[in-house]
């Protein structure tokens, strides 16, 4: 941790990014319906603000197996990196759905990266561009890129030999009907970008609750 | 058609309410985005205390919030606004505070509807009673983190299992509802499965699992109970059960158990102790019996060796040049077999702790180095002799001569085991044995000096070690030893306040070890003894001789007077004391023997110095008791001339002491 320094929201603020990033994979799930064309389920997505370390231990719990990430760095008032991250085994499933099941296995495994980051930028996109919305600011965002690894490398890998970031932890069930899919979006901000997002939630509440808050 | 249609619709809601309130539900209601009005049904107004018409007319959309309790009230629009944003789910607990002032437990289900370009247009839910749910959670929580105990249900065949927030925390796993079986199982160092597998034979859950803690890595014994519950409709199976801590318990078992099998151990090892201080004391037992028997002997013994030494010497003196020589020879023959059977006696005396003994400060590496010539001799050129001493060694406060014979005696023993060759090593080094620290238990508590004799000889058997300082036990052929040998280290050993050891193995070897003490402050000089030689009396030194056995106090007082000595006898104590306070002429010397009967000769002694502070006194005794010994060491002023005497050694001890100063 640097310097043990970490930042809390509050639960209304936790709140309020939760519904933000509802609103995102809402956006991201009709996305996707319309790509797969078939029905797209979604949690309520569960919020936690973690220390890396902490994160790659929370994935590794739940994830034993390899995992495939898509990754997209974001930049505005508050910068970083966001992940979205599913175990590995789904990778293909999720592949299968958004190409149709028309591919040969030998097909699906060919364009299986092209396929993945697209569908993790379509997730991704959604729910940034959505809070960037919510927020009232604007992101701007690079190519997505696909790794794989588990839970320690790809944490490890984005921390950069550098103090232990922060995480901004989702948990998200992607149902796709039928199909076996799920997955986690993370997103990695630094602490003064947590502090900015704190304050545009603050923002938010205010705009939202009003008086009651 | 219109009544109709209308009484239709009416047993149609009518129906549908029917449903909803069988089902749980506690209102429905249909918020209008775009048009911003709110529409809910008869249970919801009767929830929120509102007309139901108003319902079915609409009201402002914040009249949602109204009746949510005020802390609830601020997460609950965060939410909506969620909703109205374009988020698609709904799913929240909240307060709702009843018209009657009753607060219910509500949750609420809703759903976002978007238009074709993804504008949020709709948002309906359901609202249902939760509030005896919530009181059983919480119950069910508190029991659960009081209790310490966590629970979990897993389908059979399913890859992830259901668990409570006390469950994770048992095992040190990041709090969560479902868990993966891998990851739970994977926390299990011994016990096998937490979760258990499909075969489990019984229908319990009982168990016990060593872990380690997850999050902290410490580890932990977890106990598990529970049932498995045939679903009655898929006919696979659910396993249902809890899991808690019992690692307090488990230790406290273990303590038990080590204290239990440890109690066996220290009772045998109480038991193996006890063997061997009875053992030591019997030995010491009959050391002391056969030292008295032996002691009491060779004073009698002396006695008659004085004499019969005393009156050969005299003869021999006497005889001259014209005497048959055959004569001379018969008598140098007795003399010699007299002085056997002396040293004989002398070493009785020396095991049965009555040898006088003359303690000096003592530098054992100095004593051995001057050894060495003297091992050499004894030892044959085969065997190996090695000496060491330890640099720093303490003095200790022994008879040096003693120490010298103890020493050789034992080296003399080690050569006899070794027989052909092998190696011998003498070793010199400081001990502190403190009390109660496990050290060898026949030694008090102290400093002491040990030297070890140490041979790579045929060793003995235990049988054999148990009797070795018996006086004439010999492992030796018929004549090549006394028997007396180890007696007599034994018997130095004691009477200096040390203690001998013998460690000896069959066909490895023998060890012999001496404790001395280590000496006090007391730091007298290393005195060389001077050489004797025989030297005169002067008729003016008049020597008062005391001893109850006319023959050996003739034969004293004749070599005294043949010396030019003037002398006095006495066969007692009181005659003597009445000589000391008639004499015409001073007393310089008391020569008195120890044990008489009446008086004995300290007591004698003492009166005498009394009377006579710058008395001298020498004693003669077969052997010395408590009387003038202390410790086994003389007191000072006074000395002791050992039975059986000869003319030289008398000679030279009066004059010795005569001179003294």
């Amino acid at each position: 941790m640097s310097g043990g320094e970490t930042i809390t929201l509050t639960e209304l603020e936790s709140d309020a990014l939760t519904e933000i990033v509802n609103i995102g994979v809402s956006r991201a799930a009709s996305n996707l319906r319309k790509m797969i064309g078939d029905q797209v389920l979604l949690s309520v997505p569960s919020i936690e603000v973690v220390s890396q370390r902490r994160a790659a231990r929370l994935i590794s719990e739940r994830e034993i197996n390899e995992l495939v990430a898509v990754r997209q760095d974001f930049e505005g008032p508050f910068s970083g990196r966001a992940l979205l991250i599913f175990p590995e085994e789904n990778s293909l499933e999720l592949v299968r759905a958004v190409t149709g099941g028309e591919l040969s296995p030998q097909e699906v495994l060919d364009i299986e990266d092209e396929a993945l980051a697209e569908t993790g930028n379509v997730i991704l996109n959604s729910c940034l561009a959505t809070m960037a919305n919510m927020l009232q600011r604007s992101l701007t965002m690079t190519i997505p890129e696909v790794l794989r690894g588990d839970g320690n490398k790809l944490f490890e890998i984005l921390e950069g030999g550098e103090a232990d970031g922060l995480v901004l932890f989702l948990y998200i069930d992607f149902a796709v009907r039928k199909r076996d899919i799920r997955g986690y979006i993370a997103m990695l901000m630094d602490l003064p970008s947590l502090q900015t997002l704190k304050e545009l939630l603050g923002e938010f509440i205010e705009r939202v609750v009003g008086n009651d808050g | 058609m219109m009544a109709e249609a209308s009484l239709s619709t009416d047993q149609v809601s009518d129906r549908l309410r029917a449903v909803l309130a069988a089902a749980g539900a506690s209102g429905t209601w249909d918020w209008d985005i775009v048009g911003d009005t709110l529409h809910f049904d008869e249970r919801f107004a009767d929830l929120y205390g509102l007309d139901v018409e108003a319902g079915t007319a609409g009201v402002p959309t914040e009249t949602f919030f109204t009746a949510i309790h005020p802390e609830d009230r601020a997460r609950m629009k965060i939410a909506v606004a969620g909703i109205l944003g374009g988020a698609e789910l709904f799913s929240k607990e909240f307060r709702v505070q009843a018209p009657d002032g009753s607060v219910l437990w509500m949750h609420g289900r809703g759903q976002g509807h978007s238009d074709g370009s993804d504008r949020p247009v709709r948002f309906t839910g359901l609202l249902v009673d939760v509030t005896e749910r919530k009181r059983t959670e919480e119950r069910l929580r508190i029991a659960q983190s009081a209790g310490g105990v966590g629970t979990f249900e897993y389908s059979d065949g399913f890859a992830t299992a259901s668990v409570s927030t006390e469950f994770c925390r048992l095992l040190g796993l990041h709090p969560a509802r479902t868990l993966p079986v891998r990851t739970i199982n994977g926390v299990v160092q011994e016990g096998g499965s937490l979760i258990p597998e499909a075969e489990q034979a019984s229908d319990l859950l009982h168990g016990e699992f060593c872990i380690v803690r997850n999050d902290d890595g410490v580890q932990r014994w977890i106990a598990r109970r529970g049932e498995i519950v045939r679903d009655s409709e898929t006919s696979s199976y659910r396993f249902i059960g809890v899991i808690y801590d019992v690692t307090a318990a488990k230790e406290a078992e273990e303590r038990l158990r080590e204290l239990n099998e440890t109690l066996e151990a220290r009772v045998e090892e109480e038991i193996a102790e006890r063997q061997q201080a009875e053992d030591s004391l019997r030995q010491a037992q009959k050391m002391e019996a056969v030292g008295h028997l032996t002691g009491g002997i060779a004073h009698d013994f002396n006695n008659l060796l004085t004499i019969i030494i005393g009156n050969i010497d005299t003869v021999i003196r006497r005889l001259d040049s014209s005497s048959d020589p055959r004569a001379k020879r018969s008598l140098d023959n007795a003399l010699k077999g007299a002085e056997r059977a002396a040293a004989l006696t002398q070493r009785l005396l020396a095991f049965s702790r009555r040898q006088p003994l003359d303690p000096k400060q003592v530098d054992v590496g100095r004593l051995l180095a001057g050894m060495s010539d003297l091992l050499t001799r004894s030892i044959t050129e085969t065997i190996a002799i090695q000496v060491h001493s330890a640099a720093d060694l303490w003095s200790i406060e022994v008879d040096p001569h003693q120490l010298e014979n103890a020493i050789l005696n034992l080296a003399v023993n080690a050569r006899d085991a070794i027989g052909g060759s092998g190696e011998l090593t003498i070793n010199a080094e400081n001990v502190a044995i403190a009390a109660g620290d496990g050290s060898p238990s026949f030694l008090h508590p102290g400093d002491y000096v040990r030297i070890s004799v140490a041979d790579t000889g045929e060793g003995m058997a235990p049988e054999t070690v148990a009797k070795v300082f018996d006086p004439f036990f010999t492992t030796k052929e018929v004549g090549k030893g006394t028997g007396l040998g180890l007696s007599m280290v034994y018997g130095f050993a004691k009477q200096s306040g040390g203690h001998i050891r013998i460690e000896s193995e069959l066909g490895v070897g023998t060890t012999v070890s001496l404790y001395l003490p280590r000496a006090g402050s007391g730091l007298d000089e290393l005195i060389e003894e001077p050489g004797i030689a025989v030297e005169l009396g002067k008729c003016n030194e008049t020597i008062l001789v005391v001893e109850d056995d006319d023959d050996v106090r003739d034969y004293t007082v004749e070599i005294l007077r043949e010396l030019g000595y003037r002398v006095v006898e006495a066969h007692d104590g009181q005659t003597a004391l009445r000589l000391f306070e008639r004499a015409d002429q001073p007393v310089q010397l008391l020569l008195t023997d120890v044990v008489m009967p009446v008086m004995s000769g300290s007591e004698l002694a003492e009166r005498a110095r009394a009377l006579q502070p710058s008395l001298k006194v020498l004693f003669t005794s077969g052997y010395t008791r408590d009387a003038i010994m202390r410790d086994g060491r003389l007191e000072p002023g006074l000395d002791l001339l050992s039975k059986p005497f000869t003319y030289t050694s008398l000679a030279a001890k009066v004059r010795d002491l005569l001179d003294r100063s």
